[in-house]
């Protein structure tokens, strides 16, 4: 229990938990149970953990796309009721509008959502050339994301999200799908949209599902380890890597230290989920 | 270059012509035996000739007499096509969207698709008459479920993951019905125009021949109305091929103009 009169974290989940009934069966699975998270302000917090262990369902219900069958989610100390802009997401498999360009990707919630609440044309306009050229996508406006390589698919992802000027940035393995290096680049490039040189209060707050660990300790403030049959949280486990870092920090001990720690956390049910 | 292996290996170039001159070569043969078999027959009404056709077709189309049935039959494909379109794609959405909708209307569809717009021409003789309004309902009803299935299925089709990005963007519900669901379903949607278009345009031709029945030749018009009274009065096969080479031309322009028409609308499919 906290004391009263400290602030609210930014974000809050108490005994979160959420079941699934199967629409024939009508048989109930618990997909995640217990979670207890709190979540500051400019903090960047990965959840690790076998497939299947819930994460993103957790994220879902953070997301407001889905609510929790018992517990809450907080905002800011206000329950979370629904999908709202303050809480952006990316999705695994970026969810990009086919028919639309890149521009029109990008532009898409602030030319129809809340996000361009109170916006002129132009201001929109300007933001979406900015965001454009935040993820280095200029020349390739007009495309449709069907000409774009797989790399370029998660930066239209990455600048829609931004372009939306969310509180928190919800991403469900946004680089799984893309190979090793373009994924380390992006990492960093990641971490530095972020905010990774401002200080703390200019920083968003980012919730980031991963299933690799070391993406995991490269990015995150603190990693929370999730295990299966239910979800729950295992550990939470504080990264004490200094900022900014870059691609030497992986070839340090303690880089090595919090990755080995991770995996054996998670090793015994990782071999599990694939016997 | 030219000489040794990779000379003999080279294809060689053609000319331009080859292609299609080998193309044509068959269809020509074809038309000239046709040719010589109708010159052996004593009655040029009963045994139609390329020739016969082609003059026949040539004076149809200076008498006006072709044109002005075409249109007709043209007018009325559209205008029944609209009214599929609307109600198709409104009540598509509905379905797709709505389970209850759903549950409630698909019995109802579904005991009707198997009723042929020809079954239902009866029913639409005695309510409208020989003229346009029961060419208009035929056309309507035939183009009708293409419109309404593939719509629906386009609808429920629409990857989740769009709809759920677009409420976390806070668009509202009615935005996203506009902004996601009808893009996202458009080339279902396409499709299901595209073949209703070629059921309009086949009941159309069915529907006049029987209304020129009905009304013994006169009144209704269009193309179908057109060959009913070559078989029925003038009785000469030179016109009614000519009216059939003249449909499935219209058939074949229609399907390609709007397979054009489907490009230029997802563009980001092609
Ligand atoms: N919509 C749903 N209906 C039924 N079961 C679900 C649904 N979504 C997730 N689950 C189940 O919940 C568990 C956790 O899923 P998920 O959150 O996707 O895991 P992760 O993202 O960690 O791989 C899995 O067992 C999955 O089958
Ligand atoms: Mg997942």
């Amino acid at each position: 229990m906290e004391a009263p009169g400290t602030t609210d974290p930014k974000l809050r989940l108490k005994g979160v938990a959420k079941a699934f009934t199967a629409p024939r069966t009508l048989k109930r699975t618990l997909a995640v149970t217990g979670v207890d998270l709190a979540v500051e302000a400019g903090e960047f917090i990965c959840i690790v953990g076998p497939s299947g262990c819930g994460k993103s369902t957790v994220m879902n219900m953070i997301a407001g796309l889905d609510m929790p069958s018992s517990g809450t989610i907080e905002i800011n100390g206000v329950p979370v009721a629904g999908p709202g802009a303050d809480r952006g997401v990316m999705f695994q498999d970026y969810a990009l509008f086919p028919w639309l360009t890149v521009e029109e990707n990008i532009g898409f919630g602030l030319r129809n959502g809340t996000p361009g609440n109170g916006l002129s044309r132009g201001e929109v306009e300007a933001r979406v050339r900015e965001h454009v050229e935040l993820v280095q996508l200029a020349g390739s406006e007009t495309k449709y994301p069907h000409q774009l390589s797989g790399g370029m698919r998660q930066r239209v992802a990455l600048a829609r999200l931004l372009a939306n000027g969310p509180d928190v940035l919800l991403m469900d393995e946004p680089l799984g799908a893309l190979d090793a290096q373009t994924r380390l680049i992006l990492q960093t490039e990641l971490l530095r949209i972020w905010g990774e040189t401002a200080p703390q209060a200019a920083r968003k707050t980012a919730v980031f599902i991963t299933h690799d660990i070391e993406e995991a300790v490269f990015l995150a403030d603190r990693v929370v380890v999730m295990s299966r049959h239910p979800g729950r949280v295992r550990a939470v486990i504080p990264v004490d890597l200094a900022r900014p870092r870059d691609e030497h920090i992986r070839a340090t001990p303690r880089f090595g230290q919090l990755s080995e720690e991770i995996w054996g956390l998670i090793r015994a049910e990782a071999y599990e989920a694939i016997a | 270059m030219s000489d040794g292996l990779a000379g003999a290996l080279a294809p060689r170039p053609e000319p331009r012509w080859a292609t299609p001159a080998r193309g044509a070569a068959l269809p020509l043969l074809l038309l000239a035996a046709w040719q010589a078999w109708a010159t052996t027959q004593p009655d040029i009404t009963r045994a139609p000739s390329p020739v016969q056709v082609a003059a026949t077709f040539v004076r149809l189309t200076a008498s006006g007499d072709l044109p002005v049935s075409l249109l007709q039959s043209l007018g009325r494909v559209l205008g029944g096509f609209a009214a599929a379109l609307v109600l198709g794609i409104v009540l598509g959405i509905a379905m797709g969207t709505s389970r209850t909708v759903r549950a409630a209307v698909e019995p109802i569809v579904e005991s009707f698709r198997p009723v042929a717009p020809m079954a239902v021409l009866p029913i639409a003789i005695l309510w409208f008459g020989t003229g346009t309004p029961a060419a208009l309902s035929i056309v309507g009803y035939a183009a009708f479920f293409p419109l309404l299935l593939n719509t629906v299925h386009g609808v429920s089709q629409v990857d989740r993951t769009l709809l759920q990005a677009a409420r976390t963007m806070g668009v509202p519900r009615l935005r996203i019905l506009r902004k996601v669901v009808l893009p996202a379903s458009l080339p279902s949607i396409l499709l299901g125009a595209r073949l209703a278009l070629g059921v309009a345009w086949t009941a159309i031709i069915a529907a006049e021949l029987a209304v020129g029945a009905k009304s013994g030749g006169g009144g209704s018009g269009g193309i179908g109305a057109m060959m009913f009274v070559f078989y029925a009065y003038s009785i000469d096969l030179n016109g009614i091929v000519a009216c059939m080479i003249v449909i499935g031309l219209v058939a074949l322009a229609i399907d390609r103009l709007f397979r054009g028409l489907e490009r230029r609308l997802t563009p980001w499919r092609h």
